[in-house]
């Protein structure tokens, strides 16, 4: 599913976000990134949606070489991955309804399309009640939940998502975590970028631990292994 | 079915970006307003000035008097010479009795000159020819052929209307303005551009979020960078149609102001701008059209390639 080779990136003058990187994970997998503040997770998560290229190595997802990927072809690809941030990014004079729909309207689809679709992924992330309601009439992980939706819409093949939990409590972060397990037991790759250690540790799944952009742990089921 | 929900998005998108950004837009709708009233100031003087030197140049003549005793035939070869030159664009020859019924006419309310007239036993007045030239420099060289030795002894006298002087300073103020208003039109066109660009700008960091979550969730270029290109063509064409408005104004408020000017005679201003409509109109919204969409594509094109 995704696939990288001796993936380095280097912003100038010689800061080394990563060195030497080379991971695969395979379809279907929930694999958790984490690591310490400038391990290169960020700069990891960036590349897989092409918003940063690498400086050497080659970057395949889904079978597409995404290394030197055109600018025309970046918008197929984030059809393809979902994302989901920490700071939401959501629209806060759109309903939790239009910010979903907006991701669908952007790219073209019908409206037949849009009313199918919509009430779907309200309904997977648990909002189809309070479809009609603004950001700001949310929680922190309802609105994370909105982020989720909207990644759901194209159906995409991974869902990323870069420190999630980064802004919520321990009740709506695990939420959000229960939510990205649905997601992944429906079929798709997850990559979970964290540092959240109880999280990590609560999942049970594959753990990648990056330290100063070099992966120094990679375990099927593992733990945190990173001091706190 | 797309295209067509694709086309009707990037159009709802546009409407949005050009409300939302009313007060920006404005500064450019005036600026591209002045640009496109610099343009036609300098068309509608240009059409004035034309008129006016068609009009000094229409008044240009060599009056050529001949003595009275020239028989016909030396009177006819001279027209017919005349009239053969490449640089002549007519020659009217009055015979004595036309040129007698015209002196009588000019001075009919001078009694004694008519009375002096009626004391002569015959038409003291010759023939005369009128020569235009077809252009006001080639009126020298047709005096120089009025020495041609097969009638040049029949000549008596020759006046020669020279508006020469008003001609060069009316072309020298044509040509004055042209230049100033070149120059006037291709700052506007540069500012005009230039803000055009900013703006597009100022909205696009207006809209950064909604913008990067457009391009985040898989929105295509086009969909980003079409909106805000027309958007841009939006306020070209209110300011088209504004400054369309206030050209109309100028030229109904200056014609019958002008054609006093002209001695009722028509300044071609207004017949300019009637007869050229939609020649001016199709070339100027082209124009405006096509500079705000490049520097509109400019403009986003930079934020895309972020």
């Amino acid at each position: 599913m995704i696939i990288l080779k001796h993936v380095s990136k280097v912003y100038p003058p010689d800061v080394h976000g990563l060195r030497d990187l080379s991971v695969h994970i395979k379809p279907g997998e929930f694999v958790s990134i984490v690591g310490t503040s400038g391990a290169g997770k960020t700069t990891l998560a960036k590349m897989l949606i092409a918003e940063e290229r690498p400086t050497r190595g080659t970057i395949e997802i889904g079978g597409w070489d995404i290394t030197k990927i055109k600018s025309r072809d970046i918008p197929l690809l984030r059809r393809q991955i979902g994302v989901v941030f920490q700071d939401f990014k959501l629209l806060q004079k759109k309903t939790v309804w239009e910010n979903v729909s907006f991701a669908l309207e952007v790219a073209g689809e019908s409206r037949k399309r849009i009313k199918e679709v919509v009430p779907h992924v309200l309904k997977i992330v648990g909002l189809d009640e309070k479809a009609h309601r603004f950001p700001q009439q949310l929680s922190g992980g309802e609105q994370q939940r909105v982020v989720i939706a909207r990644a759901l819409v194209h159906r995409p093949k991974v869902l990323l998502a870069d420190e999630p939990t980064g802004n919520l409590d321990t009740m709506n972060t695990r939420e959000i975590i229960d939510v990205l397990k649905k997601i992944n037991a429906f079929g798709s790759t997850v990559v979970l970028v964290t540092h959240n250690r109880e999280v990590v540790n609560a999942l049970r799944q594959r753990v990648i631990t990056l330290s100063e952009g070099r992966i120094i742990s990679d375990q099927a089921q593992g733990k945190y292994l990173l001091p706190s | 079915m797309f295209i067509v929900t694709s086309t009707v998005r990037v159009l709802a998108f546009a409407w949005k970006n050009f409300t939302r950004n009313a007060w920006i837009g404005l500064a450019t709708i005036i600026v591209l307003i002045l640009s496109l009233l610099s343009v036609n100031v300098l068309l509608g003087v240009n059409a004035v000035s034309d008129a006016a030197l068609h009009e000094l140049e229409d008044k240009v003549d060599v009056s050529v008097y001949l003595k009275p005793e020239t028989p016909a035939a030396i009177l006819e070869t001279a027209r017919s010479y005349m009239a053969s030159l490449p640089q002549t664009q007519s020659v009217e020859l009055l015979d004595a009795d036309k040129a007698l019924a015209d002196f009588k006419e000019r001075h009919k309310d001078d009694p004694k000159v008519l009375a002096a007239l009626d004391e002569l036993d015959q038409n003291p007045l010759g023939a005369s020819l009128v020569i235009k030239a077809k252009k006001t420099e080639d009126y020298p060289f047709l005096i120089e052929a009025l020495q041609n030795p097969q009638f040049s002894f029949a000549v008596e006298s020759k006046t020669y209307d020279d508006n020469s002087a008003s001609i060069d300073r009316v072309q020298h103020i044509a040509q004055t303005v042209r230049f100033v208003g070149l120059i006037l039109i291709v700052l506007f066109s540069v500012f005009s551009t230039l803000i055009v660009y900013n703006s597009i700008r100022i909205a696009i960091y207006t809209q950064r979020e909604e913008l990067g979550i457009m391009r985040l969730v898989g929105a295509s270029n086009a969909i980003v960078r079409l909106p805000l290109i027309l958007s841009g063509v939006f306020q070209a064409v209110l300011a088209f149609v504004f400054a369309g408005g206030l050209v109309f104004l100028a030229l109904v408020f200056f014609d019958p102001k002008l054609r006093i000017l002209f001695d009722g005679a028509d300044p071609g201003m207004l017949t300019y701008f009637v007869n050229n409509f939609w020649t001016l109109a199709g070339i100027q919204l082209a124009a405006i059209v096509a500079l705000v969409a490049l520097a509109s594509w400019a403009a986003a094109g930079k934020y895309l390639k972020k």
